[in-house]
């Protein structure tokens, strides 16, 4: 076992977020073991950060910032394109589980605003053109 | 831009040399001061560590989550070497052996490159720090220095109410000292730059201008200069970030923490948006209000559901069917949240509601 001052739980957890799309139970149920975290630790933990989800998402995830940068430079405009290019709304995934779309709170890309973050990947000045690009 | 200069270990070595004794000495003299919006001194937060016995800590906030900021991004992009270097000082002035970057979600893909810095640094100083990189998981909160330390110890990012302040009490109950990811990059500089001077910072500017970036301005510029650099057109207001509270654009103003204040603004981390004449600051005001909404952890009553509250009074007055009542009725409640809320972030989240009803009344219409 290893001391408890020295396991990054946030770490961990956005390895197996990354690997499965989400934290499923068995994953949790094996991390707690190894770590000796009860499991309701682990998951008072995830659930406040919203990165971390329960529920199993597409294989890429959009995050569309909608900060005042980004919503004042027209982030509603995008919206609307990702949703009628996806025909998914804010928090749900393609039917094919390709993709899930979600806003996010400022991403620091101000200076290239609009901006979304595909995956991991932060994308700035993106255009309805750009979008039909990437989505296609 | 000065502070991209790389001191290649340099202020590493003179601050061996010099001690830690008089290498904060010399951090209090330059007047280095936090950039992560208190501007209390660094060097006196670190004699504050450096006395107290036992285990401690350093942790580099590099949480920055503040709408309109991007600073620190590019100083971890641009200058990582210089962080590291003034995490390594830190280390030496408090006299520890573990030190934690707190690298916020958003900019994992930022990680890897962070990590070799990390490494080469360390190899080429021969020092036996150790640096772990923890990585945020999107939460606002995070960025305040309670809730980093609930964060780091595995826990939800809840702040808690100080004192005990975190050079007292912090990370795993233990002395902790926390700076801002620009405030270390130029803890090398302030230390091998006789000429340094701390009212020279990096202002992020965005919003409805042709030139958005990062600026090295000296604070206490004015406005009108500020808003010639980023091609700022027909504007009407600036919001300091979104818990600053906003402007009226007055090409005159000085962007000094003690002028913004007398406006009833926050400077903050120096993150100016401009908004332009076709904007609504009513717009504005709901799109803020539901990022507070959102990033509220939910610790505190005042923040939790007063943020739910101000979102629906904004709603009613964009949908017309407000009264004057209604208006009261936000600004009470805004001051109610602004006077009662636990941490940082309850204590600002209705600042641009007030600044906005005071500056910008037109945009909120009643019946």
């Amino acid at each position: 076992m290893q001391k408890k001052e020295s396991i990054a739980l946030l770490n961990i957890l956005r390895e197996i977020q990354k690997r499965y799309n989400h934290l499923p139970e068995k994953e949790i149920k094996k991390l707690s073991k190894k770590t000796n975290i009860p499991l309701v630790k682990i998951y008072e933990t995830a659930s406040f950060y919203s990165m971390f989800s329960f529920k199993r998402k597409g294989r890429n995830t959009i995050r569309l910032c909608n900060s005042p940068s980004c919503y004042i430079n027209g982030s509603l405009n995008i919206l609307k394109e990702i949703k009628r290019i996806l025909k998914i709304d804010i928090n749900q995934t393609t039917k094919d589980k390709k993709y899930s779309l979600e806003l996010t709170s400022c991403i620091g890309c101000c200076d290239k605003a609009p901006a979304i973050m595909l995956n991991n990947e932060l994308i700035g000045n993106i255009t309805k053109a750009k979008l039909r690009k990437l989505l296609k | 831009m000065k502070i991209l200069q790389k001191s290649e270990l340099k202020a590493w070595k003179k601050a061996k040399k010099l001690g830690p004794k008089k290498t904060i000495q010399l951090l209090k003299k330059q007047g280095l001061t936090g950039r992560g919006g208190a501007c209390f001194l660094t060097g006196l937060k670190w004699e504050l560590v450096k006395n107290a016995k036992g285990n401690k800590f350093i942790i580099c906030n590099a949480d920055e989550g503040e709408p309109g900021t991007f600073k620190d991004k590019l100083l971890l992009e641009k200058n990582p070497e210089n962080i590291i270097e003034g995490i390594l000082i830190a280390a030496y002035c408090i006299n520890t052996k573990q030190a934690y970057i707190y690298l916020r979600g958003e900019y994992n893909y930022l990680k890897d490159s962070l990590k070799k810095t990390i490494e080469e640094t360390l190899t080429a100083s021969r020092s036996s720090l150790k640096i772990d990189i923890i990585q945020g998981a999107g939460a606002y909160i995070c960025g305040d220095e309670t809730a980093i330390i609930a964060s780091i110890e595995n826990k939800r990012g809840y702040p808690h109410f100080k004192p005990p302040y975190p050079p007292q009490k912090g990370l795993f109950g233990k002395p902790t000292v926390i700076n801002n990811v620009e405030t270390l990059a130029n803890v090398p500089l302030a230390i091998i730059n006789k000429d340094w001077n701390d009212s020279l910072r990096l202002f992020s500017i965005s919003g409805n201008v042709s030139k958005p970036r990062v600026y090295e301005i000296k604070v206490g510029t004015k406005l009108g200069k500020i808003a010639l650099l980023a091609k700022a057109k027909n504007i009407k207001a600036v919001c300091f970030g979104a818990s600053g509270g906003c402007i009226p654009y007055n090409s005159n103003s000085i962007i000094n923490a003690e002028h913004i204040c007398k406006e009833e603004a926050m400077l903050g981390a120096c993150s100016l948006i401009f908004i332009n004449k076709k904007k609504s600051m009513l717009d504005l005001a709901i799109n803020i209000a539901q990022f507070f909404n959102h990033e509220s952890c939910g610790k505190c009553t005042p923040c939790r559901e007063g943020n739910t509250h101000i979102l629906k009074l904004l709603e009613k007055i964009k949908s017309g069917k407000a009264k004057q009542e209604d208006i009261e009725l936000l600004e009470k409640l805004s001051i109610t949240i602004r006077d009662t809320a636990l941490c940082g972030l309850g204590q600002s989240c209705t600042n641009h509601i007030l600044t906005a009803l005071n500056h910008f009344k037109k945009d909120f219409k009643v019946r």
